[in-house]
């Protein structure tokens, strides 16, 4: 079977009516600030410095979680789809077209031909059937990937350019998996090294940006790759980049990434956070924002716990935390308190405020019908124990430490005491996979509500050990329907049971924000709130 | 930098021999009165010295009664009022949820102070003891021990302390015991050097000649008149102590998240530097006046007070 | 004189072997395991199996008895092979050797500013009459010593980054970048060296042999410059162990402070990471280093000062 260009768009149409309901992507696309974007003839060469908060240790796309990283490993890879962040529609990328059987159990892409990867090797169906057979291997490994390619039965190349995968049940999520960094297509011979090697070493991949060099916790390199010509079908430059290089540099410290972005030492900074933004405004820096749709930030509990398998515990932390108070004080301007589990740019999401007011007389009663007592230090303590929590987070946002203090300072107020622990980025699949944790600080992005599966479900990975429920049903219903308003149903509900049993705490929506120099221009997000750089000039 | 005072000590070791004086164990001196009157009269004529006094008193009633000079709570703000800066209200300015650092820094100096003690104790007693045997003790026992503080002499005490605080992991007290345990060394030589020339001077030599018990002649003569120097290098180690502490609490070794520890909190501050230079720049010049304090204290106890007298 | 060389290179390495024993002994006591957090950085499934487990301690050494890990390590480390990081994997010597440039560039240019810096500085502060002044740069090194180096960095940045905007406030970029590290890391340096250098100074200049010049009409400068520095720098020479130690510990902190690349960044990652095999290396190269230059200071001074009878020299243990 060929596929017909013409024919490609109605196809498509049809798909995303089929598969993604009410998308609300185009609220969050408000970029803050006048935007430098278009102005001036746009110039090729040049480099682009970015100073990064953290990083993942590894810079393999299929492996890497980590918005900090994802940031300079993206720009390595294409997948097979991309995701109009205005629409969230599925466009064209290294396939140029799909068909999707009725029951969503199985994908056919058929890929432009002419494609090849930094190593030299032509892209091939064959080499799509080898990418998708390996990211389920990487386990716990692949943070993001995981649950994409959940419950595949086979993958196929059919001929040389056209690829097949059946899922066992549908899978309503997996066409917009395909748009992902995690499912970005690498070379052969890169997807036969082992993950170590792939994270260390890095990967061919066909992207308009090949790695130049890597030095752990210090810096990213990445150079044009020349004779680029299969962009994705939103990017407004055709053929290679405009950027000569892409310098990733690894800076810790919140303040001196603002400080270096101002001085022109950088040109590009992540994760500002409230507290830079007076000091950035103005003058020659714009701070680019975009909510990240997904999961929330929060406390991912560890539901095992002894302490935590008690409902009401959980849900009096829920109600002790003022996350107007947090969103306000630590947070980007505009940032949301949370209102669900999942961010309102999510398709499919469920505004269930009501349950996430803040209300701490109401944690207070639950605690004491709970059996935890007030106790002379302020803290409740129930025979003998103390309700004391250990939280673990990770240095890789400017934005982690002031909201977990306050965080703290909330939850002691009605006895709860939270003890915080730093931790690296690179031990993140390490903690994931020991449950070694009562509370876990972190989001999830994606623009999918599948995503509330890949987290929750106690068929796939289970890092908060949430018990078997009828959570498990509606969330496995969910991903295999092809009816977009049962799917939006089920969705909603899952939703509840998640937020209602507070398996987790939702506190705030993330919002990524950029400190962006004005000599540089088209620095946009993807569908992600990410950021995609093959469009990027500086000027 | 966590060996920068070693020098003095040193030479406080090898410097030209110091008077014995047979009877500081047991006489308490000629007259309370005229002591107080010439400890005074010794502060007034050095202005620096009565300074530092007075500095390191203050910390040590703010580690003690915190109370005593901020009735703010350090751990909980209001968190509209973040980001202000120094001002009559907040004499040190509020950090990012709206807490007084003065009042952070104040409570801060219990936790500070505290490691800092437990390290100079961990020095002064393992690192005494080491000296007391090596130089009381001698032939093959002096040998091994002292080639041991040799080898402990060779890792730079910042290495030393990093290598004891992966092997023990993170906390006030065991930055503490790591940063101790690094300084160990020069205390066991200042001791052993001690023992060594109390051991042969004459009266010690007379009072063993007399059949004295080991033991007794140990603690009725060596022990006291060897004290001395090694409770200067206790004073000198202070300082350095208080920077080794807070070095490592700055690289995130130390207590976590609220505990204002002095190097923490300036930590911390780093991520603010460009909107608020007090987060990092007011709690570095507490450091470098205790720091400063101390150390001149001890140089007036090493030098030119025993000079005086 | 071959005797003497000889038997101090011979305590050099039994310096080293100790301090490898001592890092052994410590790192040893780690409560955790460090196996399970190789196989949690590194796993290829999601589930760490025991069998994996024991196969990755057989790999590492650890399920041999304590004694014969201990030989086993010795016998590579001697070889030059200290096994790989933990976190990285790669090899230890490797990650070390390619950090090394960066620090001795940092640290090198450090102690020329120190030893500029703080040399000035005693020898002005000696010669002046001025009493005010001769206070006011006697009262500096105390000062020096007892700001805490991190601190003094965060202000540089401050205020030469970020305000001034004439250095960059992290990186290696150039010798640019190099200004404000190495300025950070000369402050407590300088300081030393002009204490000490001050103190022998004046003790020079005590010496009959500058009243004899004196006798001779000699000029101030000349005297000061030309018999007393001459002299006094000879026991300064003693304290350049203690610069060196002093030197690397620094670097941890202003390599951190300025995310600047090299040995201090690695350590302070190391340490971070528990990664044992990586700061074991870190351990024994700063004895190394320090070793190294005690060594040489012991074996040119002789040279420099043909009084020293060689044999009953100890300045190595001097720090």
């Amino acid at each position: 079977m060929t596929a017909h260009p013409d024919s490609r768009s109605s196809r498509w149409a049809a798909l995303a009516a089929l598969l993604t309901t009410s998308l609300l992507l185009t609220a969050c696309g408000s970029s803050s600030g006048e935007s430098a974007n278009g102005t001036g003839q746009a110039t090729s060469g040049g480099t682009l410095t970015f100073a990064v908060g953290s990083d993942s240790g590894c810079v393999d796309p299929q492996q890497v979680g980590s918005n900090d990283t994802i940031y300079s490993v993206r720009q390595v890879v294409d997948s097979l789809t991309d995701q109009d962040p205005e629409t969230g529609k599925i466009v064209p990328w290294l396939a140029k077209s799909w068909d999707v059987s009725s029951d969503a159990t199985t994908f056919t892409f058929h890929l432009r031909s002419g494609v090849t990867f930094s190593d030299g090797s032509p892209l091939t169906a064959q080499v799509v059937k080898e990418n998708f057979d390996a990211v389920p291997k990487l386990g716990a490994l692949g943070i993001l990937a995981q649950g994409y390619l959940s419950g595949v039965a086979s993958t196929t190349a059919v001929d040389k350019l056209t690829v097949r995968v059946k899922f066992k049940e549908p899978n309503a999520q997996f066409l917009q998996a395909t748009s992902t960094h995690s499912l970005g297509i690498e070379s052969s011979a890169s997807v036969k090294k082992t993950p170590q090697q792939k994270c260390s070493q890095g990967v061919a991949g066909s992207g308009p940006f090949v790695l130049k060099q890597y030095v752990q916790n210090r810096s990213i390199t990445l150079a044009k790759r020349s004779g680029y010509d299969w962009g994705s079908s939103l990017w407004s430059k055709k053929g290679e980049a405009y950027l000569d290089k892409l310098v990733f540099k690894v800076v810790p410290e919140a303040g001196v990434r603002a400080g270096s972005l101002q001085s022109g030492q950088v040109d590009a900074i992540s994760s500002v956070g409230k507290a830079n933004e007076a000091t950035l405004k103005g003058g020659q820096v714009t701070l680019q924002r975009r909510a990240n749709p997904g999961v929330v930030f929060g406390l991912g509990l560890n539901n095992s716990r002894p302490i935590l398998k008690d409902t009401k515990v959980r849900q009096a932390i829920r109600y002790a935390i003022d996350r107007q108070q947090i969103a306000d004080t630590v947070f980007p301007t505009g940032t949301q308190p949370a209102t669900s589990v999942l961010a309102h740019t999510t398709p499919d999401y469920e505004n269930l405020s009501s349950d996430l007011s803040y209300d701490a007389a109401k944690a207070k009663s639950l605690l004491d019908s709970a059996g935890w007592k007030a106790g002379g230090d302020g803290i409740r303590s129930k025979n003998g124990t103390k309700l004391s929590l250990t939280v673990k987070w990770f240095t890789n946002a400017a934005t982690n430490q002031p909201a977990l203090e306050l965080i703290q300072q909330q939850l002691k107020s009605v006895g709860i005491d939270l003890v915080l622990k730093e931790l690296q980025i690179t031990q993140i699949a390490q903690v994931n996979q020991s449950g070694d944790f009562d509370g876990l600080w972190g989001n999830v992005t994606r623009a999918d509500p599948d995503i509330l599966r890949s987290s929750y479900s106690t068929k796939l990975a289970n890092w908060y050990r949430v018990p078997a429920s009828e959570l498990d049903s509606v969330l496995a219903q969910q991903a295999a329907t092809t009816d977009a308003a049962k799917r939006k149903q089920l969705v909603g509900e899952a939703q509840k049971l998640i937020v209602q049993n507070a398996h987790t705490v939702p506190v705030v929506e993330l919002q990524t924000q950029l400190g962006v120099s004005k000599k540089v221009h088209n620095l946009d997000f993807d569908a992600s709130s990410r950021i995609q750089l093959h469009d990027t000039w500086i000027g | 930098m966590s060996q920068s005072l070693v020098v003095d000590t040193s030479e406080a070791a090898v410097g030209p021999a110091r008077p014995v004086d047979p009877g500081t164990g047991t006489s308490p001196g000629p007259g309370r009165r005229v002591e107080a009157r010439r400890v005074l009269r010794f502060l007034l004529r050095r202005p620096g010295l009565l300074a530092s006094v007075l500095v390191v008193v203050l910390v040590v009633l703010a580690s003690f009664w915190p109370g005593l000079f901020t009735s703010r709570d350090p751990l909980k703000g209001v968190s509209s009022q973040n980001f202000r800066s120094p001002s009559s209200e907040h004499w040190f300015g509020t950090d990012e949820l709206g807490r007084d650092l003065f009042s952070r820094v104040v409570h801060g100096a219990q936790l500070s102070l505290k490691a800092t003690l437990i390290a100079v104790a961990v020095a002064f007693v393992v690192g005494g003891l080491l000296g007391l045997v090596a130089g009381f003790v001698g032939r093959w026992v002096d040998d091994v021990l002292m080639r041991f503080v040799d080898v402990l002499l060779s890792i730079p005490a910042l290495f030393l302390s990093l290598a004891l605080v992966t092997a023990l992991g993170y906390g006030t007290v065991k930055v503490a015991v790591a940063v101790g345990i690094a300084s160990v060394a020069g205390f066991a030589r200042v001791a052993r050097s001690e023992v060594l020339r109390v051991r042969q001077a004459v009266f010690v030599e007379a009072s063993r000649s007399c059949g004295a018990r080991w033991y007794s002649v140990l603690g009725r003569h060596v022990l006291p008149n060897a004290a001395g120097p090694v409770v200067v290098l206790a004073t000198l180690e202070l300082g350095t102590a208080i920077l080794a502490v807070s070095a490592l609490s700055f690289l995130g070794y130390g207590a976590p998240p609220p505990a204002p520890e002095w190097g923490t909190l300036i930590s911390d501050g780093r991520n603010y530097l460009g909107n608020a230079w007090w987060l990092t720049a007011l709690p570095g010049l507490v450091i470098a006046a205790t720091v400063l304090a101390t150390n001149r204290i001890a140089r007036a106890l090493d030098g030119e007070w025993s000079r005086q007298r | 004189m071959s005797r003497y060389v000889i038997k101090r290179l011979a305590q050099a390495v039994g310096v080293l072997w100790a301090a490898y024993t001592v890092s052994f002994l410590v790192l040893d006591f780690l409560p955790g395991d460090p196996v399970s957090a190789m196989a949690g950085a590194g796993a290829d499934s999601a589930e760490i199996d025991p069998a994996q487990l024991a196969a990755l301690r057989h790999q590492y050494g650890f399920d041999k008895p304590v004694l014969v890990q201990y030989a086993d390590y010795l016998g590579r480390a001697v070889r030059g092979d200290f096994g790989d990081s933990v976190s990285t994997g790669r090899a230890v010597t490797a990650t070390l050797t390619d950090a090394l440039p960066q620090t001795l560039q940092l640290t090198g240019a450090a102690l020329l500013l120190a030893v500029v810096i703080g040399g000035g500085l005693a020898v002005l502060a000696t010669y002046t009459r001025q009493r005010w002044l001769r206070q006011l740069l006697l009262s500096l090194p105390p000062l020096g010593v007892s700001v805490p180096t991190f601190w003094v960095g965060l202000v540089l940045v401050e205020a030469f980054s970020f305000r001034l905007r004439w250095f960059p406030a992290f990186g290696n970029d150039g010798l640019r970048g190099l200004v404000l590290p190495a300025v950070t890391l000369a402050v407590p340096t300088g300081a030393l060296v002009a204490q000490v250098l001050a103190k022998s100074l004046l003790t020079a200049l005590d010496q009959a042999y500058v009243e004899t010049a004196r006798a001779k009409g000699a000029g101030r400068w000349r005297i000061h410059l030309r018999h007393a520095l001459r002299n006094a720098s000879l026991p300064a020479l003693t304290v350049v162990g203690l610069l060196v130690g002093q030197l690397i510990a620094g670097a941890v902190v202003v390599e951190t402070v300025f995310s600047r690349d090299g040995l201090g960044r690695v350590t302070a990652a190391a340490v971070t990471a528990q990664d044992i095999p990586l700061v074991q290396g870190v351990v024994v190269f700063g004895a190394l280093i320090f070793v190294l230059s005690n060594l040489i200071v012991d074996l040119v001074y002789p040279l420099l000062d043909p009084r020293i009878v060689v044999a009953s020299s100890r300045k190595a243990s001097f720090a």
